[in-house]
């Protein structure tokens, strides 16, 4: 309510400041059909901008456009594969023309930073992705729809959990400390919250920068790449309605689920471990046969889950305003047990002619959505962000004892699942924690956006907007007295609940002026603005527990308030910023574009406190030289290079300052006294870390534009990473953060889109893209030659002349079957025959691991030699069909989940090709497992090339066949379609997992650049399978 | 509303006006920053509390207190090997002889020190800005704060010898590492930060308790101007102290340890604890049980009924030969050193610092770093220096006199040194001085080698098992001074 206030009165305060000024020429509306010369068929997503101005539209799904515009001006139609064409308006309300294919255009408008550009003229590496492409694919976020779509940017579901664990890196941007993902700005708005509780139905189109000079204009944020997201706005003049709803299924595939003992092998595998040891076997592994299939824990967790959304798209034009409006509403059950995540979304967008020479626009979009979402990631240790939730539940149900149920036969759900005296650790009932956990979270967001644009004189446009995102999110955790936390202790356990309240408030002010001027053929266009934005974040936790019933879980209730869990904290920056682009085409032909930023941000140091970001390119359209006349089978083709400075900002909102503890409170005699310190150092010339950006790329049309190449080469240099660095305590300090160090990133991008066919009942488009991205560390800090990653568990390294976060380990090399390969090999101290053999990589013809100089060694890389996308599209009269794939090749998983499920100590369940492991000389198994009797740490614990695993996939992501029926000119219905689709319809894969773009660190977060690629146990990623419509009146 | 208006405020200002600089400065809300403290008198007051803090460390890390370079180090003490628990190569080294840089009680007592010197240097480079309500409360923290840096580079200068010397804040990663300042250098600073601390502070009488007091400064003062051998000057600076009517010795030795008598009017300085579960309390004296022992033995120590077995090693154990030292009739020993029977074989623990408390673990001992004996046992020791062998007798008297021997009269210079060091070996017993007065007095080497001499050919009277001793390594070098820590040497390019 706040942000809706504060919008408000922020157009009235703009309205008094800004004034009005009369006496301009004219604006009008101009409204018409747009069709294609040779069929006569209306022709959609037909681009109409006003020449000279930045002022565009696009034709709707029947070719219907309508735009305001001056009424001697003139209005330039273009869309791909059509000549565009040049309509002076001379005060005409309605202008309806056809369009006929062309090669010699190539004049898509295209969505840039602060403003729009032909393609024809863009000098940047910029992707544009129409919505109308996404809208049948079934999945909450937008940027999951992208899969398989952009060029050079990789987009993994790190994790299954609805709504949740996309991770978007740009041209393989990453950094050690700072945050890697893109920015986001939704209609010219840098936003600050979640991506993706963004209803992805509001929006149009999407455009990825991805060089420098296309995103240098957004300075110090934009060196991980940025994404412009355009929502939909009003269009028809007779207005339009639209309803489109989808329903399905999700099922958890059966290809990729752990290849568990059953519980007639697991008694088996046990009996032979004691029997292996010489001692008696316990009375529950004696007859292995009693217990036949058992208990299958890992598919209990799962479920067949529905899915289902709903939007209703409304827009109208007037004569002096419009308004489009989206409502969505979206429900989905998570194929886990107890997990779901539903959001309500509405966005109005809405502009107003004021007069002829000033417009209002005003766009308010309010999402509410609830999740509830089970601390199903991580390792089976993992106890969520908040210690003492147990987390990994998918891991631990993987590990449990499948001779023990998770169900009684009445129904009921036993509290335990442990023999007393016989297993090693106390297990709870990891099904009844994941059933009887709540993990809610409520989120109320509010994004508005209030401008007004003033045009004072012809090609000038002068405008100013205030932004607010506002989101509010209260989560609440429940654990009751029948979920244990740890192996420590058996349920029934103290209850706990944690309640956190978020709330942030982020707003900008921007104020820009663009001119666009011609001198016969040197055509310019100048933008000059300033722009302010605040954040302010508010975090409140409480941490209870020791609630005496489990069905009351209110606050008054606990007993107990853990002090050292609950906390408040507040998060603010803000930064100011100049900016400034210059456009220079001469002809069309040569095209060159400047342009700066100055960011001065309260997250730099006060030395450091602004910085410039430079960038230029310049566009060759060669295809437009006499010399290419006879080419005819090149229809365009431009050369395009760029070098630009950009910054990535995301180095902490206080890292600068040096922080003092105040609970350094000393004793004098028997009183304590509060004491205060320094604990940190301030680093006042800290600041962003700095990215310099060369692009090189060649755009190429051929054969009547039916076949189109893009290519591209960028070789990034990130510098003055943020980095923690030690400095001797003789300071009094341990570390200080500093920007030191280098990483260079460089890569290939190849796309090829191509018009198989293309005629009145049918048509084929293929488009297929790859990349090739690479990097490597130059340097770190002085006097730090190597990395690991976080959390001390030293299995990925980083290093100067390697890539970031490489595999480090021992490598595998069997078993020693017998006393003469024992006797014959290098070992461990701890070694015997029957444990596993390792490779002596030094040489000094022992094993060794964990200290200096050992045998570990690089033994796998997370990072992939390439990844690609294919798109396919058909349309054959009136049905359709789609289907989309993406791939990654080369890059490696380090399936640390082993750790519990191929443990041979025989406390947990474990693979079934266990089952094949070193009994003895004679029965030495597949070599991949040693004996179970001794010595069996050093396979679990000393990390080798056992745990790594190809990763490389190719994934169908998406199928999808529609019918449109076909209906008469006069029906109220203008449009009526059905169609199928499956997501995530096939994985081809020899990673034995379910999603192998699987990467989570232990606690189940998403993981740092430095330790990708970690299999720690994960929420699948459902098949989905739908059934859906499209109705337009 | 206000917030409303003050965000269109903000805007109109932003636009209309060029004033930016307010608008980036956020400085953090929730935890506070250098950006708003050292401003008041009271921010200076929390900050040379915080400086104390450190002095917990240097007495209470595990396995890293000042025992273990102060005391187990010389003749005093010794350690009761486990060969069942062997994660002590640390403590075990420092009393052999074989210490090496990766040594963790090198670290501990370095980074400890260099933390008070820190704290210190940060109130003493911003205190003179900052306008005080109460400019007495002013040279009192100014004071403190000079003190507390002297003592912490008179540790460290001691025991590492050269080190670098901080005296500004560190504000980076170009001036976190110095090079090694001489000990000349040190000892001038040391010499000079003291003169100001003695002119700073108040009296005992008028400080809050347990605080650095003037006395406390002399002390120190008069300790650096022994390890100098500048005797007339100590002579003076411990006639200002003694005849300051502030101090006096406890009527009975074993109640200077009392709980009840923390900061006495014996107490010069001391390192304050506090019973409780808050933090502050102390345990040392756990880690000086003869270990491995069983709860019940430990509770028979502790008094403390749920005490928990330990089967760790354990430290600081009293030698055969400090127990030898006692004269017949000492008083002290008693309350100074017990036994406990562990499977039919008495060893000795140190007896003195076991005080009532009711959670095992956590006492609220102090340590004592200067005592008012300590200070007549200097005095004796300036004066006879000075060859007044007579002069020193009644103060060396005063201390015997309370520990219930008779006086000693008519020594010569030389009969009467050798006197106060015997009686220092026993009055300040586990108080970690023997060490640093074998090395201040020349006889580390030839005490040291003789002691070691004896672990080798009689490890069992020195608490080996059977079939155990000391490494082939141990006691082969003796040396004054010990490495500076590999963790610095790593980072600082000097060493």
């Amino acid at each position: 309510m706040r942000t809706k206030k504060t919008l408000w009165l922020g157009v009235l305060f703009m309205v008094v400041c800004c004034g009005f000024t009369a006496n301009a020429q004219q604006r009008i509306t101009v409204n018409g059909t747009v069709t294609d010369a040779e069929t006569g068929q209306p022709l959609p997503g037909v681009t109409v901008v006003e020449q000279g101005t930045t002022n565009g539209t696009s034709a709707d799904f029947d070719g219907n456009y309508s735009i305001e515009t001056a009424s001697d001006g003139v209005l330039t139609f273009s869309s791909v594969g059509y000549a565009s064409q040049n309509i002076p308006v001379n005060g005409r309300l309605q202008i309806n023309l056809s369009l006929s294919v062309d090669s010699q255009q190539l004049d898509e408008v295209v969505i840039v930073g602060y403003g729009t550009q032909t393609s024809r003229k863009v000098t940047g590496a910029v992707q544009q992705i129409d919505s109308e492409q996404l809208a049948d694919i079934p999945v909450p976020q937008v940027t999951q729809k992208l899969q398989g779509r952009l060029v050079g940017v990789q987009i993994n579901q790190t994790t299954g959990k609805p709504g949740q664990g996309i991770q978007v890196r740009v041209r393989g941007q990453a950094s050690i400390l700072a945050g890697s993902d893109p920015l986001y700005v939704v209609d010219g708005f840098p936003i600050v919250g979640d991506i993706s509780s963004i209803n992805p139905d509001e929006i149009e189109s999407i455009s990825v920068l991805k060089d420098a000079a296309s995103t240098s204009l957004y300075g110090s944020r934009a060196a991980n790449g940025v994404v412009l997201i355009t929502t939909k706005s009003g269009k028809t003049e007779q207005g339009g309605f639209s309803i489109s709803y989808y329903g399905g299924v999700q099922v958890v595939p059966q290809k990729g689920r752990p290849d568990l003992m059953n519980g007639q092998e697991f008694a088996q595998f046990k009996k032979e471990s004691f029997e292996d040891l010489g001692q008696p076997v316990p009375e529950p592994f004696q007859n292995p046969e009693q217990y036949g299939e058992g208990y299958d824990w890992y598919d209990a967790m799962f479920r067949t889950a529905p899915i289902q959304s709903l939007n209703i798209n409304w827009n109208a034009r007037g004569e002096r305003s419009s308004v489009a409006v989206v409502a969505g509403v979206f429900q989905q059950e998570g194929v886990m047990v107890n997990s779901d995540f539903k959001r309500y979304s509405l966005r109005a967008n809405s502009k107003f002619k004021l007069n002829d020479e000033l417009d209002l626009g005003i766009s308010v979009a309010p999402t509410y959505s609830i999740d509830n979402l089970p601390s199903s990631d991580g390792a089976f240790y993992a106890t969520n962000v908040n210690a003492g939730i147990p987390g990994g539940l998918v891991t631990n149900a993987m590990q449990t004892w499948p001779i023990l149920p998770y169900k009684n036969e009445d129904g009921t759900l036993p509290l335990t699942a442990w023999i007393p005296g016989i297993s090693a650790f106390p297990t709870p009932n990891w099904y009844r924690a994941a059933k009887e956990i709540t993990n809610e979270t409520k989120s109320m967001r509010v994004l508005g956006n209030v401008y007004l644009q003033y045009k004072p004189i012809d090609g000038m446009q002068i405008k100013t907007s205030i932004n607010g995102d506002f989101g509010n999110s209260s989560f609440f955790n429940f654990s009751p007295s029948t979920v244990s936390t740890t192996f420590a202790a058996l349920p029934p356990a103290i209850a706990t609940s944690i309640r956190r309240d978020s709330n942030y408030l982020s707003w900008l002010n921007e104020n820009t002026i663009t001119y666009a001027k011609s001198f016969g053929d040197h055509n310019f266009e100048i933008l000059g603005g300033i722009s302010y934005q605040k954040y302010e974040a508010d975090n409140t936790q409480l941490y209870l527990s020791n609630f005496p019933d489990d069905r009351v879980q209110t606050i008054q209730s606990a007993l107990n308030i853990d002090r050292t869990r609950s906390f408040n904290n507040i998060n603010e920056w803000s930064l100011t910023s100049y900016f400034s682009r210059l456009n220079y085409d001469y002809d069309g032909k040569y095209l060159i574009t400047l342009a700066l930023r100055r960011d001065g941000s309260s997250r730099f140091g006060s030395n450091n406190r602004w910085g410039n970001f430079p960038s230029v390119s310049a566009g060759w359209v060669f295809s437009d030289e006499s010399f290419m006349e006879n080419t005819d089978f090149v229809s365009f083709g431009k050369i395009r290079a760029s070098y630009g400075i950009i910054g990535n900002n995301n180095i902490g909102n206080y890292t600068q300052y040096a922080l003092v503890d105040n609970s350094l409170n000393a004793v004098f005699g028997n009183s304590v006294v509060s004491g205060a310190g320094l604990t940190t150092l301030g680093n006042s010339n800290l600041g962003w870390e700095r990215t310099k950006q060369l692009d090189i790329g060649l755009d190429m049309r051929f054969f009547d534009d039916r076949l189109e190449f893009i290519y591209d080469y960028y070789k990034k240099n990130t510098t003055d990473l943020l980095f923690n660095v030690d400095i001797p305590q003789e300071s009094g300090f341990t570390n200080f953060n500093d920007n030191v160090g280098e990483i260079e990133f460089w890569g290939h991008e190849f796309a090829v889109v191509s018009r198989n066919i293309s005629n009145e009942n049918i048509s084929w488009n293929t488009n297929f893209n790859i990349a090739f991205n690479r990097n490597k560390v130059i340097s770190l800090a002085d006097g730090v030659d190597r990395i690991f990653n976080p959390g001390g568990a030293y299995t990925s390294i980083t290093r100067p002349g390697e890539p970031l976060g490489q595999f480090w380990g021992l490598i595998h090399d069997g078993v020693y079957d017998n006393q003469q390969e024992f006797d014959n090999s290098p070992r461990a101290v701890e070694s015997e025959v029957g444990t596993v053999k390792f490779k002596d990589v030094n040489g000094d013809g022992v094993i060794t691991f964990g200290n200096e100089n050992d045998d570990r060694t690089v033994i796998g890389n997370p990072f992939p030699d390439y990844i690609f996308g294919l798109t396919n599209d058909f349309k054959f009269k009136n049905w359709d069909a789609s289907i989309v794939i993406s791939g990654s090749v080369g890059n490696d998983i380090a399936v640390t989940n082993d750790q519990g499920t191929t443990n041979l100590d025989g406390v947990f369940n474990v693979l079934r090709d266990v089952k094949d492991r070193w009994r003895s000389p004679e029965n030495p198994g597949s070599g991949r497992y040693g004996k179970t009797t001794s010595a069996t740490f050093m396979e679990r614990d000393w990390f080798s090339s056992r745990f790594i695993e190809d990763g490389s996939y190719l994934s169908v992501k998406n199928i999808t066949v529609g019918y449109s029926f076909p209906l008469k000119e006069t029906s109220f219905l203008k449009r009526a379609r059905l169609y199928g689709s499956v997501q995530q319809a096939f994985v081809f894969t020899s990673y034995r997992g379910v999603n192998p773009e699987i990467s989570t660190t232990t606690q189940g977060q998403q993981s740092n650049a430095l330790a990708l690629g970690y299999d720690w146990g994960a929420y699948p990623v459902p098949r989905t399978f739908t059934l859906g419509f499209n109705l337009s009146f | 509303m206000k917030k409303i208006i003050g965000i269109i405020t903000l805007i109109a200002t932003g636009i209309f006006t060029s004033c930016t600089d307010d608008f980036l400065q956020l400085p953090p809300e929730d935890s506070l920053s250098q950006a708003v403290f050292f401003e008041t008198q009271s921010d200076f007051e929390q900050a040379v509390n915080a400086a104390y803090v450190p002095l917990r460390d240097l007495q209470e890390v595990q396995g890293q207190g000042a025992w273990a370079m102060g005391e187990m180090t010389s003749d005093n003490t010794y350690y009761k090997y486990n060969p069942n628990y062997r994660a002590v190569q640390d403590g075990e080294s420092m009393a052999d002889f074989y210490v090496n840089n990766g040594n963790g009680i090198l670290t501990n007592k370095y980074t400890s020190n260099y933390l008070i010197i820190a704290r210190a240097n940060q109130i003493l480079a911003l205190i003179d800005e900052v306008e005080f309500e109460d400019n007495n409360v002013k040279d009192n923290v100014k004071g403190q704060a000079y003190f507390l840096r002297a003592l912490a580079y008179f540790d460290l200068v001691q025991y590492f010898g050269a080190v670098p010397l901080h005296l500004v804040p560190v504000t980076g990663r170009d001036d976190a590492a110095l090079p090694l300042s001489t000990q000349e250098e040190i000892y001038t600073q040391i010499l000079s930060d003291l003169g100001e601390a003695v002119d700073l502070l108040p009296l005992k009488s008028s400080q809050e308790e347990g605080r650095a007091t003037r006395g406390s400064a002399q002390m120190l003062l008069a300790n650096v101007h022994m390890v100098q051998e500048s005797w007339g000057s100590a002579e003076s600076v411990l006639s200002d102290l003694i005849t300051s009517d502030e101090y006096d010795l406890l009527a009975d030795y074993a109640n200077v340890f009392d709980l009840n008598n923390k900061n006495s009017i014996e107490s010069i300085f001391e390192v304050q604890f506090l019973e409780g579960t808050e933090g502050f309390a102390s345990s040392f004296m756990y880690e000086w049980l003869p270990m491995p022992l069983t709860a019940e033995q430990v509770a028979l120590v502790s008094g403390v009924p749920n005490s928990q077995a330990s089967n760790v090693e354990g430290f600081n154990i009293p030698t055969p030969d400090l127990l030898e030292s006692y004269e017949d009739g000492d008083l002290r020993k008693s309350v100074s050193v017990d036994s406990i029977e562990v499977d039919g074989t008495y060893f000795p623990y140190i007896d003195k610092f076991w005080q009532p408390h009711s959670n095992p673990g956590l006492t609220g001992v102090n340590m004592p770093i200067y005592r008012y004996s300590e200070a007549l046992l200097f005095m004796a020791e300036a004066v006879n220096e000075q060859n007044r062998p007579g002069d020193a007798e009644p103060y060396l008297n005063a201390v015997r006199d309370r520990a219930g021997l008779a006086p000693l009269t008519g020594l010569n210079q030389t009969e009467m040194r050798q006197a106060i060091m015997d009686e220092r070996r026993v009055e300040l017993a586990f108080e970690n001085k023997r060490w640093l007065d074998l090395v201040r007095t020349g006889t580390a080497q030839s005490v040291m080698t003789a002691f070691g001499d004896r672990v080798k050919a009689n490890p069992q009277d020195y608490y080996f098992p059977e079939g155990f001793g000391p490494p082939a390594a141990a006691f082969t070098t003796i040396y004054e001074l010990f490495p500076l820590p590999a963790s610095e040497a790593l980072l600082n390019p000097n060493f």
